[in-house]
């Protein structure tokens, strides 16, 4: 088809004219986008209403039992009268927003620190410390935390507890308690997401007018005043934005609990997505798992609208 | 000026910069001492900078102090010397490739024999290729070496197709939305900017739609669905990438190709992709990683034949008692290549991830 004929025809369309022809150009990836995030999204929904079980949903083939979801049978809102009721859930999500807050406070704390050092006027050599320091964000996720998962290995030999030893403590099996295993994910994922926002902060603190400090060091103010009221008010905007996005990623965060002991022990530390993915498809559990997930996704969607709307984000993009 | 000139100019005047930081040091040093004998500058400012120097040192030596311990387990002989309850040691103790020979295994290409029919007779030539042994590391006492050529050939096939598949979605739509207004375009960079914070754990969330919807069509264990998808995820990101760095193109450069007299489709490919050069290659590096280190789906889609490096090295994690050196050798295999893919991408990273980016 000619230039001419594509626009002829997309005129014959109600709402296009002749300058909408560029939209074609996004629609297939669009399209393949949707395809795999809308479509997952619409499945899920429609899982959540039944009992599937792998037995049920997979004793259909083809198209034609996908969308009866196999031999499953409706049950209606059950599964999320259940999950909602379940004491495990509730467990699953207190820890999923204690983690949350827990690692996006030490996040925030390392980064601002490690961002701190390498922008010091004092300290020589600041970019290549800087090129190195962020070395571990071009590691994929998978071969850092199974790397920390062997530091944290229960073992004598885990770094973790070569360095309990150096210090004359006892070692500790650090995977096999609680709290000890959610301390073990903190310091993982504080580790895992240093990188990006130590970029972000320093971009902001070199962003920072040098005559403010100057003004402030004519007025007497020490290091401690200067950080508190020139430093921290001109940087809090991008940092609260890196925040954010951090704070998202730990809502989110699947595989520390998944490689680390799989949300144990005895399934006390399962963040939510790991939850949902585990009842799904280590409990065969479909029904109860999709309804588990949409709870997260309505969570995680909440949580970015809210962000979104209020941290005004996109504001390039919304405003023009 | 093509991209690897440039790149290759880029890289000698950074190592130029680093062969000449010590001279400049010494230099430094030599004034400032000098400076301080003949009591003109105060000797407690030299000290505070040599002590912060050190300080900001120590740190990062702790913060990457993981990847020297990996290191360390990967040359010691079965992963021994942290077996041994002398506690932390900072230097290995009798070193050995003998846990990356285990990863590798034989590289041997096997003697294959030609016939080849001489046309209207009954005569017929035989060749005998030779067997070309590059590495046989049973000669070094290795019986059982690990999978991880059939790895990083499964993930050679699932990363090239999703590359290929999501360059051939992204390129035009960023384009368009660089250079054309049109109905919904703010809302879909809208979406593409949001799902660029979230797309990640979404896709968990999702996962267990995606499993249930593979298994019916029964694709669940092929590598081009895997790659379909993972072609899929990287839009939004990349799209919005490489449009923001097309942004930064004077429209001046097009203009005049248009007085000049170029068809559309050739200001595309003569002015417009060439001088984004430099974007594509982020936007192909960023592609090409997500099918290379992506886990979570691969590991819940893909049977054991078909394993992608990273539920490879998973695979080794979840076995009953770990083997430390060849597990760390693995790994290191695995991500050291990525790792320096990055250090010399990482300008344009940081570029991508500055708020210049955030304008429509």
């Amino acid at each position: 088809m000619s230039p001419s004929r594509v626009t002829r025809h997309i005129e014959t369309i109600p709402f296009l004219d002749e300058r909408d022809v560029p939209l074609l150009f996004v629609l297939p990836g669009l399209f393949v986008f949707a395809a795999f995030m809308l479509f997952p999204v619409v499945y899920l929904v429609g899982i959540s209403f039944t009992n599937a079980k792998p037995a049920t949903l997979f004793a259909g083939e083809g198209a034609v039992s996908v969308l009866t979801f196999g031999e499953a049978t409706l049950v209606g809102l059950e599964n999320y009268a259940s999950v909602l009721t379940d004491p495990m859930f509730w467990n699953s999500f207190g820890v999923t927003w204690l983690f949350v807050a827990t690692s996006v406070v030490l996040k925030i704390g390392l980064s601002l620190g490690i961002a701190l050092v390498v922008t010091s006027e004092r300290v020589r050599g600041k970019r290549l410390l800087r090129s190195f320091i962020i070395l571990p964000m071009g590691l994929p996720a998978i071969f850092t935390i199974t790397v920390w998962r062997g530091i944290f290995s229960s073992a004598e030999f885990g770094l973790a507890n070569q360095l309990l030893t150096l210090l004359n403590l006892g070692s500790v099996a650090w995977l096999s308690g609680r709290w000890s295993a959610f301390f073990a994910y903190n310091v993982t994922e504080m580790w895992l997401a240093y990188p990006f926002m130590v970029i972000i902060t320093v971009s902001a603190l070199q962003d920072v007018p040098e005559e403010l400090h100057e003004a402030a060091m004519v007025d007497g103010a020490g290091y401690l005043a200067r950080f508190l009221h020139v430093t921290l008010p001109s940087i809090k905007r991008p940092v609260l934005f890196a925040s954010i996005l951090t704070a998202a990623a730990s809502f989110q965060q699947f595989l520390i609990p998944y490689v680390f002991n799989q949300g144990g022990p005895a399934r006390a530390n399962e963040l939510i997505v790991v939850y949902g993915y585990r009842e799904a498809l280590a409990f065969s559990e479909y029904g109860r798992g999709a309804a588990i997930s949409l709870v997260a996704v309505v969570f995680i969607g909440a949580f970015m609208w809210l962000n979104v709307k209020r941290g005004r984000l996109a504001e390039g993009v919304a405003e023009q | 000026m093509s991209v690897l000139t440039r790149l290759v100019r880029k890289l000698r005047g950074d190592a130029r910069t680093l062969a000449h930081a010590p001279l400049e040091t010494a230099r430094d040093v030599a004034y400032t001492a000098n400076g301080v004998w003949r009591g003109e500058i105060s000797p407690t400012k030299p000290v505070k900078t040599l002590g912060a120097t050190i300080g900001a040192l120590i740190m990062v030596l702790a913060l990457l102090f993981p990847i020297y311990w990996i290191l360390l387990a990967a040359l010691s002989p079965s992963g021994g010397s942290i077996y041994s309850s002398a506690g932390l040691q900072l230097l290995p103790r009798d070193p050995t490739f003998q846990s990356f020979l285990w990863v590798i295994g034989d590289l041997i290409v096997p003697g294959y024999t030609l016939t080849i029919n001489v046309p209207l007779t009954n005569l017929a030539v035989v060749f005998d290729t030779p067997e070309i042994v590059l590495l046989d590391v049973s000669r070094y006492g290795i019986d059982n070496p690990s999978d991880f050529k059939l790895f990083l050939w499964n993930s050679i096939t699932v990363a090239i197709p999703t590359v290929i598949i999501s360059m051939c979605l992204i390129v035009p739509a960023a384009y368009a939305l660089s250079r054309k207004e049109f109905i919904f375009r703010r809302k879909v960079l809208f979406v593409y900017v949001l799902m660029t914070q979230v797309g990640g754990g979404l896709g968990i969330a999702l996962l267990i739609g995606l499993y249930t919807v593979y298994v019916q069509f029964g694709i669940n264990d092929s590598k081009l669905a895997l790659a379909v998808y993972y072609a899929a995820t990287a839009v939004p990101f990349n799209t919005w990438l490489l449009k923001t760095y097309m942004d930064g193109i004077p429209v001046s450069y097009e203009e005049a190709a248009v007085v000049d007299g170029a068809p559309p489709w050739r200001v595309v490919t003569e002015v417009i992709l060439p001088l984004s050069a430099a974007g594509l290659a982020t936007v192909f590096i960023f592609t090409f990683l997500t099918g290379w280190t992506e886990f979570v789906v691969a590991q819940t889609l893909l049977g054991t034949e078909n394993y992608t490096l990273p539920v490879g090295l998973f695979s080794l994690v979840s076995e009953y008692s770990i083997p430390w050196a060849r597990f760390s050798a693995f790994a290191l295999t695995f991500a050291t290549p990525i790792m320096l893919v990055y250090l010399f991408a990482q300008r344009y990273i940081e570029g991508g991830l500055s708020f210049s980016g955030m304008e429509g």
